[in-house]
C-alpha cells in the first residue's frame, strides 16, 4: 500500500475525530434507528430478519453520504485541486478515503452489531469477523459510490438529492422490508441488478443462517465486482485535468 | 532545496492555446521564465492568468502549444519539484494549522520524521503563526488562512513555486511581510511565478508579463516596462495602459 494512502486516510481519521459532532451521529444515529425498529416491531421474527438488513444498508447510507460530501467539500474548498497538483495519483486519493472510510464502517458496524444481539437481543448464528468483511465488501462499494456522484453534484444540496434517488430506491427494494420474491417480477428484476440486493441476502445468510464467506459466493462475488467496477469509475472520474 | 532539474529556464511556453469549451481564454501564448527570480503574471480579471497556472502545474492539459517547466512537460512525474499555492486558501478547514503542514508535507514525500517535523516547524515560524500553530484554520482570519497556505505551498521546498494571486485581500502590512517571504525565497535560488492584478505586486517582481485577453503583450523589468511607456516618471500602471492600446491599435489596424 502506498505511503499517499496512509496519509490520506490518516488525514481524514483526524478530520472526523476533530468533527466531534459528526463523529457522535455516525455512532448514535444507527443506534436510534435499530432502537425504533426493535420497539415498534411486534413479532420477534421479524426483527431477526431485519436487524442483519440494517446493518447493512447503514453502511451504504453513511458510506455514500460521507464520502460524497467530504469529496464535494474537498472539489469546493480547493483541496482537491491542491491535491492534483501534488505528486498523489487518483488512485491513491480514492484508495485514501476508502481506507480512512471503512475504518469508520468498521466501527459503527462492531456498535451496532453488538446493540442489536445484546440489546435487541437479535438472534445469531455467525462469525463476527466474517459480517465485518461483508460490511467492508458493501462499504467500499458506497464510498466509490459517493465518490463517484459527487463528480456530478455542484453543493451539498444536489449532494443530499441523490439519496431519495440512488439510496432509497435500494433500500426499498432490497428486502429490507419484505422479501424480493414477493416483488412484481418486474421489481425483483430491477432489486436483482442493485448491489444491495446482494448485501442484504448475504448479510442474512452470515448472520441468520450461520453460513460463511464461501457459501455465499454469488453475494461476495457481486458486491466485489461492483466494489471494483465503481472504484475504477471514481478513480477515472476523478481527473487530473479539470478543464 | 530539492535539486532542479534542469539547468535552463524554470518555464518555456510557445504558442500556448485553451479553451473552455467555446471560450478562449488563452491564444497562442509564449513567454521564458529564467530560473531564480520572481515573474509576475499581470493583468486584469479574465486575462488568463490562472487558466495559465492551471496548465503550467499540469491541472489542465493544452489544445494547442508546447509547455516545458523544469525542463520537463507537466506530469505528476516532476509535481515534488513544483509548489503551487492556488487563488483560495484551499486548506482543510477542521484540521489545525500543523495539521495541514504535516499533511501536505506527506504529501510532498517528506518521508523522515524528524526532518519533517522540523521543516514544517520552520515553515509556520516562517509565516508566523507558531503561537496559532494548534488553531483549526476555520478559527483563523483571512489573512492567516492565505499564510498558512503559502506554508503548506512551500512545505517540500520545491524549487519551483507557482502562486494564483497570493496578496488578495491582505492588508498592506501583510502584504509587505508576504513579499519580504517571497524575496527569501528567490534569494535561496527558488523561480516564483505570482500572478496578481494589483501594481504594487508587480513593483516587487524581477520581471513581467503583462497579460490580456489571454495573450502576452509586454514582457520584461519593471523598469524596461515603465521606460518603454516614454514618459518620465510612469509607472507600472502607466505602462500597462501603454501596452494595451498599443494593442488596441494593433487589432483596429
Amino acid at each position: 500500500m502506498s505511503a499517499s494512502i496512509l496519509t490520506i486516510a490518516s488525514r481524514i481519521i483526524n478530520q472526523l475525530i476533530r468533527d466531534r459532532r459528526t463523529l457522535i451521529l455516525i455512532v448514535v444515529v444507527p443506534l436510534v434507528i435499530a432502537s425504533l425498529v426493535g420497539v415498534s416491531v411486534p413479532d420477534k421474527r421479524i426483527l431477526d430478519y431485519t436487524a442483519p438488513a440494517i446493518l447493512a444498508v447503514l453502511i451504504l447510507f453513511f458510506g455514500f453520504l460521507l464520502t460524497g460530501i467530504s469529496f464535494l467539500r474537498e472539489r469546493s474548498q480547493g483541496t482537491l485541486e491542491r491535491l492534483m497538483a501534488s505528486p498523489v495519483s487518483r488512485l491513491d486519493i480514492v484508495g485514501g478515503y476508502l481506507l480512512g472510510f471503512l475504518l469508520f464502517a468498521v466501527l459503527q458496524t462492531m456498535v451496532l452489531f453488538f446493540y442489536l444481539i445484546y440489546v435487541l437481543n437479535v438472534n445469531f448464528y455467525g462469525d463476527l469477523w466474517q459480517i465485518l468483511v461483508f460490511q467492508v465488501l458493501i462499504g467500499i462499494g458506497a464510498v466509490c459510490m459517493g465518490t463517484f456522484f459527487s463528480v456530478l453534484a455542484k453543493n451539498e444540496f444536489q449532494m443530499v438529492q441523490f439519496i431519495p434517488m440512488i439510496i432509497v430506491p435500494q433500500m426499498f427494494l432490497c428486502g429490507l422490508l419484505w422479501p424480493v420474491e414477493q416483488m412484481p417480477e418486474y421489481l425483483q428484476w430491477l432489486a436483482n441488478v442493485l448491489p444491495m440486493t446482494y448485501g442484504v441476502s448475504g448479510i442474512r445468510a452470515l448472520m441468520l443462517q450461520g453460513q460463511n464467506l464461501l457459501d455465499i459466493g454469488k453475494e461476495v462475488g457481486v458486491l466485489a465486482a461492483y466494489a471494483v467496477g465503481l472504484l475504477i469509475l471514481a478513480a477515472v472520474t476523478l481527473r487530473r485535468g479539470t478543464g | 532545496m530539492p535539486e532542479n532539474s534542469s539547468s535552463g529556464p524554470a518555464v518555456e511556453v510557445n504558442k500556448l492555446s485553451f479553451a473552455y469549451g467555446r471560450q478562449r481564454v488563452l491564444d497562442g501564448l509564449s513567454l521564458e521564465v529564467p530560473s531564480g527570480i520572481s515573474f509576475g503574471l499581470l493583468g486584469p480579471n479574465g486575462a488568463g492568468k490562472t487558466t495559465l497556472i492551471r496548465l503550467l502545474v499540469g491541472l489542465l492539459k493544452a489544445r494547442a502549444g508546447t509547455i516545458l517547466t523544469l525542463g520537463r512537460k507537466p506530469s505528476p512525474k516532476i509535481a515534488h519539484l513544483i509548489g503551487y499555492m492556488p487563488q483560495l486558501p484551499s486548506l482543510y478547514a477542521e484540521l489545525s494549522v500543523i495539521q495541514n503542514a504535516e499533511f501536505f508535507a506527506r504529501i510532498y514525500r517528506l518521508r523522515e520524521r524528524k526532518q519533517r517535523a522540523q521543516r514544517v516547524e520552520e515553515v509556520i515560524k516562517l509565516v508566523d503563526l507558531w503561537e496559532d500553530r494548534n488553531k483549526s484554520v476555520a478559527n483563523l482570519s483571512g489573512g492567516m488562512k492565505q499564510r498558512a497556505s503559502l506554508a503548506c505551498a512551500i512545505v517540500h521546498n520545491p524549487p519551483l513555486l507557482f502562486l494564483d494571486e497570493p496578496t488578495v485581500g491582505l492588508d498592506p502590512e501583510l502584504r509587505v511581510t508576504f513579499w519580504e517571504y517571497f524575496s527569501a525565497l528567490t534569494r535561496q535560488g527558488a523561480t516564483l511565478i505570482i500572478s496578481s492584478h494589483t501594481m504594487d505586486d508587480a513593483a516587487h517582481c524581477d520581471r513581467l508579463a503583462f497579460m490580456r485577453d489571454g495573450r502576452v503583450i509586454a514582457l520584461g523589468s519593471p523598469d524596461e516596462l515603465r521606460q518603454a511607456a516614454g514618459r518620465a516618471k510612469a509607472t507600472l500602471e502607466d505602462a500597462f495602459l501603454h501596452f494595451v492600446r498599443r494593442e488596441e491599435k494593433k487589432d483596429v489596424g
